[in-house]
């Protein structure tokens, strides 16, 4: 990666780094443990943005199924510790484990599919795993829900916990992305014939980024899990995909720190929105459109170009 | 033995007899032109050479040993490079890691992936927009980065697909500039254009396609007035 690039992805590293030490210092100002809730809530999405945004936005492959691996990884460590006492320290790995195994499997499967081929299959996926998931009572107790140890009930320690875990993702991601792995996963995205002439291997490389965009889901799964100490068949609704989607986009896909941005702005809106009813959604899709058609790098593009400006 | 040789390939689309039976075969370090009429079959050729498309029969010798089951990838990794008539660069990745990707992508250093990349610039005349996305470039500037890509890690072999094709004079001087310099330091070329008077001028042999079939092959300027070829430019009762 030349000098321009590596430092525009420094930028991007630095600028999330920054916001996320904002959001660390929030609970100096806010001690309410609902808004720290909806903060912790945020921080889910932010992994799913992340992923995702790895995937489509580096790798330029539209899965709709990110929140269906935080269900799955939500799921793994519940049910090892509902059924078979598992204590959390091997649960919360095998459930990621599990997301990223179920999600190289999938990978593998629809790698072959391109663009809007791709996504319906992934959205077939995301229906039918939460279908089974909601339909099988006595394993997972269907919509009941099932209810997961949870390790503290201390916000703030869950908050923090949120928070380190968010800048260890970051600094993974920029590592990633700078080696040579995230130059193939751009080449993939820019023109898969033209990558594999130059002898990348684009089934390696699209199987890998689905596998760790999977396991960055099944992160904010075990996590979100454990903290919420309740998982159902609802955070794998197509909604929360359609959340996740809108954050990456609203924020700035193809940028490091516009996914964590965008994920923090929509789900603080939507919580400002709830009284409101059901035009969050709505007004998130129009945000989208507009931001499509104007503003394809998102408000994080938007913010480089205003500050990139020539001096007059 | 030959570095490229391809024998007896056939290939169809739908009830179509795209290639039938081409053989020819490409010595080591010769720069040699492939031309023909449009739709004579020139670039379903090079598809099957490069591992795009997959032979109804026939096959293609590297060093004199078979390919088999040919991809791009293993093509690639094999020392066949190819450049394509519509440009494939990666259009929001600059024009340097563009070089690098396809430098790393052969199993170059990184470091020495950078290096090479600048050598490269320098050398095609891109040096101002080299930190640009190459989706930003012109058409021309694009060829000639391709071409680059081509060569940051020198291939066995290099398909050209109409690279002089709707290119500035300037850039096709440029790009027959470093073609010459490259075969004369050994390089192995096949290169596919229009153009009758680079044709002549760069390759001093040439093979010349009609309806899937070889119509000639060797000097060019034999070839050039070989009375099929000539037949087969006017169309019909000529010569």
């Amino acid at each position: 990666m030349t000098r321009s690039s590596q430092q525009r992805l420094r930028d991007e590293l630095v600028a999330s780094l920054a916001l996320m030490a904002a959001v660390a210092a929030v609970p100096l100002a806010v001690t309410n443990d609902y808004w720290l809730g909806v903060l912790i809530v945020s921080m889910y999405f932010v992994f799913l943005a992340g992923g995702w945004n790895l995937l489509a936005g580096y790798a330029g492959q539209f899965s709709l199924a990110p929140a269906t691996f935080a269900m799955l990884g939500a799921y793994g460590t519940g049910l090892l510790a509902y059924h078979w006492q598992v204590p959390a320290w091997a649960s919360i790995p095998a459930g990621i484990l599990a997301a990223a195994l179920i999600g190289m499997t999938l990978g593998r499967i629809v790698m072959r599919l391109r663009g809007p081929y791709l996504a319906l299959t992934t959205l077939s996926f995301a229906e039918i795993m939460r279908i089974v998931i909601g339909n099988s009572y006595d394993f997972t107790r269907g919509d009941l829900g099932l209810s997961v140890p949870a390790l503290t009930n201390n916000r703030l320690v869950w908050y923090y916990v949120f928070v380190a875990t968010v800048v260890l993702m970051q600094l993974a991601l920029y590592a990633l992305l700078r080696s040579r792995a995230g130059l193939y996963l751009m080449a993939i995205r820019d023109d898969e014939i033209g990558a594999a002439s130059r002898g990348i291997n684009t089934a390696f490389w699209k199987t890998a980024a689905f596998t760790l965009s999977t396991a960055l889901a099944g992160l904010a799964g075990v996590l979100y899990a454990h903290f919420s100490s309740l998982v159902s068949p609802e955070l794998g609704l197509i909604l929360q995909t359609g959340l996740v989607i809108c954050m990456v986009f609203i924020g700035g896909i193809a940028s490091l720190v516009g996914p964590v941005f965008g994920a923090f702005l929509v789900y603080l809106a939507s919580e400002a929105l709830r009284e409101a009813g059901g035009v969050q959604l709505i007004v998130f899709a129009l945000l989208v459109i507009l931001i499509a058609r104007f503003f394809r790098e998102g408000l994080w593009g938007l913010a480089r170009r205003l500050l990139e400006r020539p001096a007059p | 033995m030959n570095a490229l040789a391809a024998r007896g390939i056939a290939k169809s689309f739908g009830g179509r007899k795209a290639l039938d039976g081409v053989t020819f075969a490409i010595d080591y370090g010769e720069l040699v032109g492939l031309i023909g009429p449009n739709g004579s079959g020139k670039t379903t050729l090079l598809n099957i050479l490069s591992g795009h498309l997959v032979p109804d029969a026939g096959e293609i010798l590297l060093d004199g040993k078979p390919m088999h089951g040919m991809t791009p990838v293993r093509a690639a990794h094999s020392g066949i490079l190819r450049m394509f008539q519509l440009t494939r660069v990666f259009r929001r990745m600059s024009a340097l890691d563009n070089l690098v990707t396809a430098g790393c992508a052969l199993g170059l250093e990184f470091g020495a992936a950078q290096a090479r990349a600048r050598e490269l610039v320098e050398e095609l005349r891109l040096e101002h927009v080299a930190t640009l996305d190459a989706g930003n470039l012109s058409g021309g500037q694009q060829k000639l980065l391709e071409f680059g890509c081509c060569f940051m890690v020198p291939p066995k072999i290099a398909l050209l697909d109409e690279p002089f094709a709707a290119v500035h004079p300037t850039m096709k001087e440029i790009m027959a500039e470093f073609i010459r310099r490259r075969h004369a330091a050994g390089q192995t070329v096949l290169v596919v254009s229009h153009d009758m008077p680079v044709i002549v001028e760069l390759c001093r042999s040439a093979i010349c396609m009609n309806a899937g079939v070889v119509l000639a092959a060797g000097e060019t300027r034999e070839v050039l007035a070989n009375h099929q070829v000539i037949e087969a430019y006017l169309g019909g009762e000529a010569a």
